[in-house]
């Protein structure tokens, strides 16, 4: 099956107001993809929606992926499929090592794309699943940490608490490495970070990417653009793909702005801003 | 031993019970007091607006049970208590008590420590011969006999018992184990213990408090602890309350200090049906200390009620309170957590903490510190939280694949984490793990086994020890590390 993430007409709502208002991309793997627009644009509740987080309602639309509409699977599920959300903000939860974490997270991924079914596995384990060694998980974490350049003493800390803001970034990237997703959700992977650490994020996304990743880059700026060259450049305004386009649409909207892009709108209390 | 078993308390089985046992003249005055004392004070039913568990515990029948059940064993134990022995919380022990029901059934103490002068015994034969040091010690100054109706109804009927004198200058490093079992329903067992560390000694005292016997004709496990530290001495007290849904259980620890003194007490609470904590860290010597780290994890309806003390009333003492807590089902805890410093207690240094985890719609926390404050060289906090799994956080365990029911697992085992780091006994930190996991995923699991194993070689061992199965199981191939 394709690997190929395919989102149609999505309308998605969270407390009953409307965020995305019809939202249609595909991505495919091998692909790297761009998703700009202004803050409250509805970039960040696409990757949630995407990745089935609760907190928002879809009202409208699809979602398929490798031929599935994966839009009433649960997160974990969607994860096990192979689709990977890197956080904006990453929770910490203290008190669970980041090894002991990805080693359990890595064990459900391998896993696959099998449905828990009612009643079957109170416990929420999968059946019959199979455990990595920790050896074999420690040689195969050690070699990803090795490519991102990332502290051993890491992997003994607590899940994100008392990271700091670039090190948590990095984490999203180690897990990443790890899971060997086929479509990735990069959510604003730059906020926050300064330019060397900006550095060593792209490098890493860059070691990462091939042809059997397609990624979905979030991002503000169009700064993370100059160390990570998209194939394809999406804009969102007010829950909407405006417009899409080749690189060069970037430096286009690191020129101009936003406001060009916005849709004639037909609502009556639209507030005029001044470019 | 006697032919008819008594129901009921009554100043007539407080007679029989010390006649049975040919108690000197004085224990019996003592006991008589303590009824009088039961007799005379109203029953505690707790504050207007809490969550009712000494109101339940109000209600309870004690009228029904039987208040000595004597031993029945002839000096073997019942197969679950010899085997429950080889997993105790210790692997090596320096001591050993086991008392069922009513009755001490085995003691037994390192040779070597006896030479040092070390007494290990049961309360009835250090009564005979100790009574000087049981006259001076026994519900005296730190768990007086009128601290609370129930202690009193202890002084009246207490049985069994340890009692643990540790000389000047000894150190025992390797644990002393006792284990306290009910096995027979409607009954009531006031066990004792009583352990003196005289100046500079040091001892590692481990107590487990199981039940076996099925039905739902409830027991009674009314326990007291009294800990007299010295000049200097440091005491380790850990406790683990694993009793079944069919015993109702009160207990009063209290330790008190002379200057230097420390202690350190370990409670872990995980079962019996309604509880009744106080817990107590007496600072009366100049410079002394007491930390008190505390966990429980409740479900069904069961009902908790923990009271801390942490009294400062010398110079310069030091204490703190820990307690995490996980709720489900339709269970309730109620914790009071106080700090109180007496006007001459400067410079003290006070923090108690309580963080509680609700898992359910239906169970029930609250949570009261509070602070009393007589001096004016203080540092004293406190803090308290209670609140629901994180639905963030959840769904970040679920992006990374890892399915709802083991990611709510594996935030309740983190949120425990800390707090099990701070207990000393390497076997009660693994059986809690274990218990949590038994606890979250509802039946006993090799795969939940092999994330505890790995928590503990990772968190807690470290990453470069060599893993070793904690269990005396077979190994399984997981298991086995080949490189570290």
């Amino acid at each position: 099956m394709e690997s190929e993430l395919i989102i149609k007409n999505l309308h998605a709502n969270i407390e009953g107001k409307p965020i995305l208002r019809g939202v249609d991309l595909v991505v495919k793997r091998g692909e790297v993809h761009a998703l700009m627009g202004p803050n409250g644009s509805g970039k960040s509740t696409l990757a949630n929606v995407i990745m089935g987080n609760p907190k928002y309602e879809v009202t409208e639309g699809e979602i398929w992926f490798k031929g599935e509409n994966i839009l009433e699977y649960s997160p974990d599920r969607r994860a096990r499929m192979r689709l990977f959300l890197a956080f904006q903000y990453p929770m910490s939860i203290p008190g669970v090592s980041v090894a002991n974490f990805l080693r359990r997270s890595l064990e459900a991924v391998r896993e696959g794309n099998k449905p828990l079914e009612e009643g079957e596995n109170p416990t929420g384990k999968m059946a019959k699943r199979k455990g990595i060694p920790p050896g074999e998980f420690r040689k195969l974490l050690q070699e990803k940490m090795r490519l991102l350049k990332v502290d051993n003493s890491f992997i003994n800390r607590s899940i994100n608490d008392g990271f700091s803001g670039g090190e948590k970034k990095r984490a999203e990237i180690l897990q990443m490495a790890l899971l060997e997703p086929e479509i990735s959700l990069m959510d604003e992977t730059d906020s926050g970070l300064d330019i060397d650490a900006l550095k060593i994020v792209s490098e890493s996304v860059n070691a990462l990417r091939g042809p059997q990743l397609g990624i979905l880059l979030i991002t503000h700026y169009q700064r993370i653009l100059n160390y990570i060259t998209p194939d394809f450049v999406h804009v969102m305004y007010d829950g909407c793909i405006v417009k899409s386009g080749g690189k060069e649409l970037a430096l286009e909207l690191e020129e101009k702005g936003y406001e060009w892009l916005k849709p004639s709108s037909d609502e009556e209390n639209e507030v005029t801003v001044n470019a | 031993m006697p032919d008819t078993q008594l129901i009921g308390f009554s100043r007539g089985a407080v007679e029989e019970l010390s006649h049975q046992k040919g108690e000197p003249a004085w224990m019996l005055q003592k006991r008589l007091q303590a009824w009088d004392i039961y007799e005379s004070m109203p029953t505690p039913l707790g504050r207007r607006g809490d969550l009712g568990t000494l109101r339940m515990f109000s209600n309870f029948k004690f009228q029904q049970l039987t208040p000595y059940v004597p031993s029945n064993s002839n000096g073997t134990l019942p197969a679950l208590i010899e085997q429950s022995l080889q997993e105790a919380l210790v692997d090596q022990r320096s001591g050993l008590v086991v008392q069922r029901n009513a009755s001490v059934e085995r003691i037994e103490l390192e040779e070597e420590l006896k030479r040092q002068g070390v007494i290990l015994t049961d309360l009835d034969t250090a009564v005979r011969d100790y009574p000087e040091l049981v006259q001076q010690y026994f519900m005296t100054t730190c768990v007086p006999v009128n601290s609370t109706k129930y202690t009193a109804l202890h002084a009246a009927f207490w049985s069994g018992g340890v009692f643990l004198y540790i000389p000047e200058g000894v150190e025992i490093e390797v644990p002393i184990l006792t284990q306290i079992w009910i096995d027979t329903p409607a009954s009531a067992t006031f066990a004792h213990t009583l352990i003196i560390a005289d100046e500079q000694s040091s001892v590692r005292y481990v107590e487990e408090h199981n039940s076996a016997f099925d039905g739902d004709q409830p027991s009674l496990l009314n326990g007291v602890v009294e800990v007299y530290v010295k000049n200097a001495a440091h005491v380790e007290f850990s406790n683990m309350q694993d009793l079944g849904l069919n015993v109702w259980n009160i207990t009063n620890k209290n330790a008190v200090h002379e200057k230097d003194g420390s202690t350190t007490w370990v409670l872990a609470d995980l079962g019996s049906k309604v509880m009744l904590s106080d817990i107590g860290v007496g600072l009366s010597g100049n410079g002394s200390a007491g930390e008190l780290v505390g966990v429980f994890f409740t479900d069904h309806d069961q009902r908790y009620s923990i009271n801390t003390l942490s009294n400062h009333a010398a110079i310069a003492t030091n204490a703190e309170t820990l307690v995490k807590g996980v709720l489900t089902d339709e269970s309730r805890v109620e914790f009071i957590g106080m700090i109180r410093v007496q006007p001459k207690a400067q410079q003290t240094a006070s923090f108690l903490s309580d963080h509680t985890l609700l898992l359910s719609q239906k169970c029930r926390a609250e949570s009261i510190p509070s602070l009393e404050i007589g001096a004016n060289e203080v540092s004293a906090s406190h803090g308290a939280t209670t609140g629901k799994i994180d639905e963030e956080q959840l769904f970040y365990l679920m992006v990374r694949g890892i399915p709802r029911e083991e990611a709510e697992r594996i935030i309740v085992q983190g949120f425990f984490e800390p707090v099990l780091q701070r207990i000393p006994l390497e076997n009660l930190r693994t059986r809690l793990r274990r218990s949590i996991v038994r606890r979250m995923s509802g039946s006993y699991e090799t795969e939940a086994d092999t994330w505890v194993d790995a928590q503990e070689r990772w968190e807690v061992e470290g990453v470069d020890e060599y893993a070793v199965s904690l269990s005396d199981k077979p190994v399984e191939e997981e298991i086995i590390l080949t490189e570290y």
